[in-house]
């Protein structure tokens, strides 16, 4: 793997077709359509509770598709699959506190039959990737949660798929590690060429990561617009977010969200505020 | 950061646990210096026994007997109860299934099966290991898998998501995510185990040191009676102490602490801080 030197899209499109899922009578997302192009950076936002989590877990093949489909390329995606690697929202849970960092980053190498002079070399230099270089030999619950979190990206990194699936990945770490977390994940979309699917309930971080952001809306929740995200290859914090074009755009999401609403009447009535 | 200030530390840890056991045994010393009684006699005479026996008697192969037992039966048990606990405990159908037998095997003292299992397995060391065995299978059994069960399920997902295979999750995961209860149910067969090596050794056997309390008993040789018992709370508490050295040692990431091995801290005052923020698992 290469995670210093640039390169071309990799990977296949992942694409969801009349996807369906309920919990016994209780159905959570109904005839859901969505294509992710090789190497695009796409946000799925929505009120919560409208299946976000439930969506990315039938994507990435942790929970099977009621009817419907979801394919990687020609393959169907009814398991986890080797070339889909998930960073979860709950990052104190999903990195083993009995494991180093390192061993944390390289345990998905191991199973996968890498080597392990390999697995050393790749856990390192994905975490220099993510601007860790000095925490390999440190316990998970030594470091911050943004540093935590940042182990995690560097995990789905190391496994080396050319599909990055994230589920909240910036909800539970302060406002500025997560600015910094979204630029890291834009640097490497950049870097690696890899696809990049984020979920959040957060407007405003969709619209400043995404190519595209697809809002989730309904009982049971399908997709209601996909909007396109025009500000360019290049965000900046700062910048970016004070286009009026940044602006327009959020709006847009916010009152798809709202139902249709306009943002500033629903803005009057506090409890429905997705933000 | 020195280790002076960690070892005062430690000094002043110790002698907080220390003082009361030391003004006991200086007045368990001092109150039966002059005992007359012939079934309580000096706490001297009692040390003295046992030192005399170890040194010169057959003390110490009784304590070697025992000791084998204990360890062989401890082991077996914790290899069988961990490895059947972990299976079990992954796999809710084996877990409903084995449930009503593993209450019902708890629930049944083993020291029950004590006349079975000389009647059919003889005096030597063999049964006793089995009872031992039995005895402390069912806490270490039972712990694992409701350890298993405790298992923060995000753990498991990820394990699944990254596609880690069967052997690598029980061996990796499970285990360790189960660790902290399999030693709580190790601490408790250890207790069981050394009742069980005492009475399997009163009952029907020409040796241990059971059957050393037993013999000096009936031949009213009563401080060596005393001397045998205080030994067999020493060897239980030595035993819970290495236990206790194991736990630590494979458990410092439950307990929070920094590993060992742990090179400097001399980035301080963030990691501590950092440290400090976080919340058991």
């Amino acid at each position: 793997m290469t995670v210093d030197t640039p390169r071309g899209m990799r990977g296949q499109p992942l694409a969801v077709t009349g996807l369906n899922k309920s919990y016994g009578s209780h159905d959570v997302l109904r005839d859901l359509n969505l294509r992710v192009e090789a190497g695009e950076f796409v946000c799925i936002v929505g009120p919560s509770g409208a299946g976000k989590t439930t969506l990315l877990r039938c994507l990435s093949g942790l929970m099977p598709a009621s009817s419907g489909a979801v394919r990687y390329g020609d393959a169907v995606v009814a398991s986890p699959q080797r070339d889909i690697a998930v960073v979860f929202q709950d990052y104190r849970g999903s990195l083993m506190p009995w494991m180093t960092v390192r061993e944390n980053v390289a345990f998905p190498l191991q199973g996968a039959g890498v080597r392990k002079a390999e697995r050393r070399e790749r856990a390192d230099r994905s975490l220099a990737a993510v601007g860790l270089p000095d925490v390999g030999g440190k316990y998970p619950w030594q470091l911050s949660g943004g540093m935590q979190q940042r182990v995690a990206i560097a995990r789905g990194l190391a496994y080396d798929a050319p599909v990055l699936l994230m589920d909240e990945p910036f909800g539970s770490v302060d406002a500025q590690a997560r600015f910094e977390l979204e630029d890291l994940v834009l640097d490497l979309r950049r870097r690696l060429g890899i696809s990049i699917i984020v979920v959040t309930h957060d407007i405003d971080e969709a619209v400043y990561l995404g190519d595209r952001v697809v809002v989730l809306g309904g009982k049971p929740a399908t997709v209601v617009d996909t909007v396109d995200v025009d500000l360019g290859a290049e965000r900046d914090q700062i910048a970016t977010r004070a286009l009026p074009r940044f602006a327009a755009l959020r709006t847009r999401v916010l009152t798809e969200i709202r139902g249709g609403r306009p943002a500033a009447a629903a803005a009057r009535n506090p409890i429905t505020s997705a933000v | 950061m020195g280790s002076t200030s960690l070892r005062s530390g430690f000094l002043v840890k110790a002698a907080k646990q220390l003082w009361l056991p030391v003004v006991l045994i200086v007045a368990l010393f001092a109150l039966t210096a002059g005992s007359t009684n012939f079934y309580f006699p000096p706490f001297s005479q009692m040390l003295s026994a046992m030192g005399n026996g170890l040194a010169h008697g057959e003390l110490l192969s009784d304590l070697w007997f025992s000791l084998k037992n204990i360890l062989a039966g401890m082991i077996l048990a914790t290899v069988v109860g961990v490895l059947l606990g972990l299976v079990i405990g992954e796999r809710p159908t084996l877990r409903a299934a084995t449930a009503p037998l593993l209450d019902f095997a708890r629930a049944t003292p083993t020291i029950a099966f004590v006349p079975v299992i000389i009647l059919t397995l003889g005096i030597h060391a063999a049964p006793k290991i089995f009872l031992i065995f039995l005895g402390c299978v069912w806490p270490i059994l039972l712990n694992t898998i409701s350890g298993v069960e405790s298992i923060n399920p995000a753990v498991l997902e990820t394990a699944r998501s990254y596609r880690i295979p069967w052997w690598l999750r029980l061996r990796r995961v499970v285990m360790f995510g189960a660790l902290p209860q399999i030693f709580a149910g190790i601490r408790v067969a250890l207790s069981v185990a050394v009742v069980l090596m005492v009475v399997s050794e009163i009952y029907g056997s020409p040796i241990g040191l059971g059957n050393f309390i037993l013999q000096s008993g009936s031949n009213f040789a009563v401080a060596d009676t005393w001397g045998g018992t205080i030994l067999i709370g020493i060897l239980g508490y030595v035993l819970s102490v290495v236990l206790l050295i194991f736990e630590s040692a494979l458990l410092g990431w439950y307990h929070q602490r920094a590993p060992r091995r742990t090179a400097p801290r001399s980035r301080t005052t963030t990691n501590q801080t950092i440290q400090n923020e976080v919340t058991p698992a």
